[in-house]
């Protein structure tokens, strides 16, 4: 039968396009570093008078990713200019709802964490008339990494909570997808911190917050590859319009990107790169190119669930 | 709730013929390029000469579970007291969350105002004024029946519970209020 | 585009009526009776009028989508003159002063060196070609036309041979339909779809349908037989010959009102269904079945006689097969048959009261007399053509052969043959030779391209209209009244061909100042039977009346104390007459072989409607657009802007076609590129288009270049008798 009632672009299942996809990575980029910069602080139980590199690199990744995406958000808003309607509305019943909510006060956070970590770059970077704010907030440094480190286990796991609540997409609709979407922001954040770490503040691969942070990266990247794992297993194993979603991984031009992207480029290079001799590992050049390996293939897996995963219904 | 309204679609009666989705593009202003319903003729199925066609209405389906709803930020999307999802678009952003998590795919951003939009079995308009929704009102073949099921004497009521029925997507739980009366091959339908 | 809507600033719709206004239809012909409301200044909500109760209030999108034709922006709003070559696309704008100038100077100066015969006038049938026709016979000429004979016009004629008159189908009533492709799902019939809806659906109604694609209408059906196309007749036939062989048929029905059985019956012997079948691809056994199953419904079973198209050049002998399966079964004026339309006059006769009031006819005295002949009525054949509308396609003989004479001006009103007729090249080639031509058309049509002045008219929503007779079977009237003012500089018809009228010099011809002076002559001053009418749309009077049905007979004359005494049966059927020579139903007629020697008694006749390597083409109807006439409205063209051709997937894969693919059809005539549409609801032996698509001027925007455009593709053919162009033919199918 010929199409006798008109347009049909707006069915097509793909709501949310690459925008999201990099609003998604640059929250869980935000959220993974500060998690990243805060364990290796706490695990290493250095003194507040300096900060490492990777800390400082933490810092400020995180106010400035999270500012990228929600620019990203509101600028995908069909009413861009009436964003704040959602700052005085709340459904708590909606994950987006009670996102909005936790980055009202992670946000915040992150710029005020950045000032105290970075107070002795701040002048450096004409911004000296902002350190006696550094100054007035360093008392409460405990409380706020606390907080903070809370806020952002959130801001990354509710990312992937967004997706998952749509339960008409059996890729998306999983218990998996809010721990893969925490776990690969981790692997971003880490990457992220290593890149800033080294070309900012001047690091290097032997300072021993890198190399732990290195050390995280294996089981960072199996725990990435397991979660995946499951989230296909799940889909297997539930069948029928689940198990048509499987289909993603052999056809069309996201299968690519699943393959080259997520699986070569993220999970190969940096697992080769550790058969490597220590010594040629870790320069800085090898060290740069796997990090950005990593947030290659996070950025692509992101793209690949948004994709891929909206294309299936049931 | 003090009303449960619902549509209900029958198959057999349906032709296909578009009535439905202009009447409703006429009354509620639904600008191009976008619709609030259409009627798909999907197939023919089967092998000749024992061929069919599938008479598919698409549109808001009024979940009383509806993933809208739950979905929307700001609570721009809601169930109103006469259990029809609708919209309050002072309150929405264009989040597209709500065109997103619908498992039937029948939300659409308004391009004029906006807002999310979909049918609302015409609430506004034509309830408002005490007349059946539009597509109901023009429908050559009268497949389309509207009415409150709290009300036991209405049509629909009784059709319910005397004709075989489906509604799409059950199993996601949104327990949907466009019911369809499925076609039986052969024509006549007891 | 200089006379556009576009051109104009764009204001608010203003609503004649903050509520509903009754009105009239016409985004088809079957002009149903609707109920609009502006909506926001924006829109117009058109339903169905409630008070019209055999159209249930309803209405299809084409009539829903109407009003998207008020605001367009390629709507025509400015009188326009052509300033190019014919055809070219340049127009410049004009005043209806100089326009009615450009017209008068040009017919009349052609009337004074050829006659006023050299004119032909055409329009689209209905209010629109009373008032052209009678600006037509105020100048002088004989040569009317309506589309009938690319349209409806076969199934009318063929019921004038046999009846006498048109007939009427009581489908809501039948029992039992045997339909041969009329698609009433698609080609929606408002009161006719509902009554055979309601009659499946709730009554439990078979409906078998013959058809070699699988339409809407297939679908709904129990059965569904992909025939051969144009091979109904022989399935007609032996349908025929099954119900007098084994005796199925109304012996007291023929005895006392057929005419010319005995030939009938002495023909059709041979037409077993074995040998139908051989013809068709229809088995035999089923069509012995479907004949049994169908008598034993009788007299509340109908044979369907069809709407558009013409599949053959045998389409007299088709449609008349098809009314004889109905005469054999005495389903005349019988629930579930068919039946003749009562008017006031008749039905009042009937009451012995007046029941229902009769509409004047504001009669114009001292009209010239015509003496010239048509120039279809050459031939004696088609005498039964020239009252319904003429053998339109004749106007191309006359243009390009000067057969019987030269044609010299064409003046149209609402009609687009460059689509409608075959072979379009040829509808081109007469438009060229003319010297003058004006069309009135809301749209600068593919055929108005080709003209030297557009008027544009008001739209229907903008029209107030004369009453108009609705009865069916019992008398109803109803009316066209405008739902919003004016848009631009556009006029209604009846205004355009009455001023033209006066710039012609023909004022004395037209008496009425208005349009409500008009109404009031109709209604002989009863100002309020006018109001009545006006307020509620659609009046009917009395209740239903079939004079051979018992139940509704005893009803009418217990209601009525004056009425018809009962026969003894309790009928009116000693009353059922008809407008033929014997009074009775002839079902062989010596009038017809008369007329057309060997054609009095319904026949079978091989045809050759494609070569062997070919594939036949064969178009319909859908649901969104009317024929020629709806592809450049905005909202049905957003429903549907193309055409992709049907191709059985066979015939698709041994060509390397695939669902999607660009095609080509290629007939005698011409070549046209689609789309192709793989689907197993086609024979594999033909093809199959929607009508009316692939339009070839840049004027309609909306519409060029979109599909396959059918009229290029038919060979010009007439079919004897009922004077129809034949809309079947052989194409070849390449992948482009």
């Amino acid at each position: 039968m010929n199409n006798t009632w008109g347009d049909v672009a707006q069915y097509d299942p793909v709501t949310w396009n690459w925008i999201i996809a990099i609003y998604l990575f640059m929250a869980g980029l935000s959220a993974g570093s500060l998690l990243i910069g805060l364990g290796l602080r706490w695990w290493s139980n250095t003194d507040d008078k300096s900060e490492s590199a990777i800390l400082k690199a933490a810092a400020l990744i995180a106010p400035v990713a999270i500012c990228i995406g929600l620019a990203c958000l509101v600028f995908d808003l069909t009413k861009p200019f009436h964003f704040w309607l959602i700052l005085i509305n709340y459904n708590f019943e909606s994950v987006m709802a009670i996102g909005v909510a936790v980055l009202l006060f992670y946000i915040p956070l992150t710029f005020a964490y950045a000032l105290m970590v970075l107070r002795d770059e701040l002048a450096q970077w004409k911004l000296g008339f902002l350190t006696p704010i550094a100054t007035m907030l360093l008392p409460w440094r405990k409380p706020i990494e606390l907080v903070m480190f809370v806020l952002a286990l959130g801001v990354g796991a509710y990312t992937g909570f967004l997706l998952s609540a749509m339960n008409a997409y059996p890729m998306l609709n999983t218990a998996v997808l809010p721990a893969l979407f925490l776990v690969s922001g981790l692997s971003a954040g880490a990457a992220a911190n290593t890149l800033v770490a080294l070309l900012m503040f001047n690091s290097n691969g032997h300072e021993p917050h890198m190399k732990t942070m290195h050390g995280m990266e294996l089981p960072v990247v199996f725990a990435e590859m397991t979660f995946i794992f499951m989230l296909f297993c799940a889909l297997y194993f539930k069948g029928g319009a689940a198990a048509m979603a499987l289909a993603s991984l052999t056809t069309g031009v996201w299968a690519v990107v699943f393959w080259v992207g997520v699986v070569a480029i993220g999970f190969g290079i940096p697992l080769l790169s550790m058969l490597m001799p220590a010594h040629s590992r870790h320069t800085k050049g090898a060290m740069v190119t796997v990090a950005c390996a990593s947030l290659a293939g996070v950025l692509a897996l992101r793209h690949f669930i948004i994709y891929a995963g909206q294309s299936y219904i049931s | 709730m003090s009303q449960r309204y619902v549509i209900v679609h029958d198959e057999n009666k349906c032709i296909g013929c578009q009535a439905c989705s202009v009447a409703c593009r006429s009354e509620n202003n639904v600008p191009d390029g976008v619709s609030r319903l259409q009627v798909h003729i999907q197939g023919p199925f089967g092998e000749a000469p024992n061929l069919h066609f599938k008479y598919h209405r698409m549109s808001c389906q009024q979940c009383e579970n509806a993933p809208c709803v739950t979905v929307c930020p700001t609570g721009a999307a809601y169930i109103g007291d006469d259990g029809i999802v609708s919209i309050k678009p002072e309150k929405c952003v264009g989040c597209m969350y709500c065109v997103a998590a619908c498992p039937y795919k029948v939300r659409f951003m308004n391009p004029e105002t906006k807002v999310a939009d979909k049918c609302n079995f015409c609430k506004d308009t034509r309830l408002a004024r005490g007349e059946q929704p539009a597509c109901v009102d023009v429908c050559p073949t009268d497949a389309l029946v509207f009415g409150d099921t709290n009300d036991n004497n209405s049509q629909v009521a009784k059709m319910l519970l005397q004709r075989a029925n489906y509604q799409d997507s059950t199993h996601l739980g949104t327990k949907p209020r466009v019911y369809r009366i499925p076609t039986k091959k052969g024509g006549i339908v007891s | 585009m200089p006379g556009s809507l576009a051109a104009l600033e764009k204001g608010d719709l203003k609503g004649v009526s903050a509520d509903y206004v009754a009105s009239i239809c016409e985004m088809c012909s079957t002009r149903c009776p609707i109920s609009a409301r502006v909506v926001d200044g924006k829109n117009v909500f058109i339903g169905g009028n409630k008070e019209a109760k055999a159209f249930g209030g309803k209405v299809c999108a084409r009539g829903g989508a109407g009003h998207s034709m008020l605001y367009d922006p390629q709507r025509i709003v400015k009188p326009l003159r052509r300033v190019g070559e014919r055809g070219e696309g340049k127009w410049q704008e004009i005043s209806w002063d100089e326009a009615y100038e450009m017209m008068a100077t040009n017919l009349n100066d052609i009337k004074q060196k050829h006659g006023a015969e050299a004119v032909a006038f055409s329009s689209k049938s209905g209010s629109l070609s009373g008032h052209l026709f009678h600006l037509a016979k105020a100048f002088g000429s004989p040569n009317t036309f309506t589309h009938a004979t690319t349209c409806p016009g076969a199934y009318v004629i063929a019921a004038k041979a046999i009846f006498g008159t048109k007939l009427k189908r009581d489908l809501g009533n039948s029992k039992y339909i045997i339909n041969f492709g009329h698609n009433l799902y698609e080609g929606i019939n408002m009161s006719e779809t509902r009554g055979m809806m309601k009659a499946q659906m709730d009554k439990g109604a078979k409906l078998v349908v013959f058809e070699p694609r699988f339409s809407i209408v297939a679908d709904k059906a129990d059965e569904w037989y992909a025939i051969r196309p144009g091979t109904d007749v022989a399935v007609a036939l032996a349908m025929c010959h099954v119900l007098i062989e084994d005796n199925l048929y109304d012996k007291a029905f023929v005895a006392q009102y057929v005419e010319g059985f005995d030939e009938f019956a002495k023909e059709v012997k041979a037409y077993t269904p074995e040998w139908a079948e051989t013809i068709s691809d229809v088995p035999a056994a089923d069509i012995r079945r479907i004949t049994h199953e169908y008598a034993a419904c009788a007299p509340h079973a109908c044979v369907d006689f069809g709407h558009r198209a013409t599949f053959t050049t045998e389409e007299f002998e088709m449609r008349r097969a098809l009314y004889a399966a109905n005469i054999l079964i005495g389903n005349i004026e019988r629930k579930g048959g068919i039946y003749l339309g009562k008017k006031a006059p008749a039905y009042n006769k009937f009451a012995g009261e007046a029941v229902a009031p009769v509409l004047a006819k504001p009669g114009v005295k001292n009209l010239p007399k015509i003496t010239a002949k048509r120039i279809d009525q050459v031939d004696e054949q088609f005498s039964m053509v020239w009252s319904s509308g003429g053998v339109y396609q004749s106007i191309l003989d006359a243009t390009l052969e000067a057969v019987p004479y030269q044609l010299r001006g064409w003046v149209m009103s609402r009609t687009n043959p460059m689509q409608t007729m075959t072979d379009r090249n040829r509808v081109v080639e007469a438009m060229l030779k003319l010297d003058f031509i004006a069309v009135c058309d809301v749209y600068i049509s593919e055929t108005a391209a080709y003209a030297d002045l557009i008027l544009p008219e008001s739209t229907y929503l903008e029209r107030d209209e004369e009453i108009a007779d609705k009865s069916g079977k019992n008398p109803g009237y109803y009316v066209r009244q405008r739902v919003v003012e004016v848009i631009g500089d556009t006029k209604p018809s009846w205004q355009i061909f009455k001023e033209a009228g006066e710039a012609m010099g023909l004022g004395q011809y037209f008496p009425w100042q208005n349009m409500e002076t008009l109404q009031l002559m109709q209604v002989n001053k009863d100002h309020q039977l006018l109001k009545q009418i006006k307020d509620l749309g659609f009046v009917t009077y009395g209740q239903p009346l079939m004079l051979r049905e018992p139940s509704m007979v005893s009803k009418f004359a217990a209601t009525y104390s004056n009425a018809r005494e009962m026969d003894e049966d309790g009928t009116y059927g000693s009353a059922l007459s008809f407008k033929t020579p014997s009074g009775k139903i002839e079902l062989s007629s010596t009038k017809v072989e008369k007329m057309a020697p060997g054609r009095g008694v319904i026949r079978y006749r091989p045809v050759e409607l494609k070569q062997a390597d070919e594939l036949y083409f064969i178009q319909g109807k859908v649901a969104v657009h009317t024929n020629a006439g709806s592809q450049n409205v905005p909202m049905l063209s957003q429903l549907m802007s193309d055409n992709a051709v049907w191709i059985h997937p066979v015939t698709a894969g041994a060509l390397g076609i695939q669902h999607g693919d660009a095609i080509t059809l290629t007939s005698s005539v011409g070549t046209e590129k689609g789309q192709a549409l793989v689907t197993p609801g086609i024979r594999q032996d033909t093809v199959f288009a929607y009508m009316g698509f692939g339009s070839k001027n840049k004027e309609l925007a909306r519409a060029v270049g979109k599909g396959v455009h059918c009229g290029n593709l038919l060979p010009h053919k007439t079919s004897p008798v009922t004077g129809m162009n034949v809309h079947t033919t052989g194409v070849k199918l390449a992948k482009a």
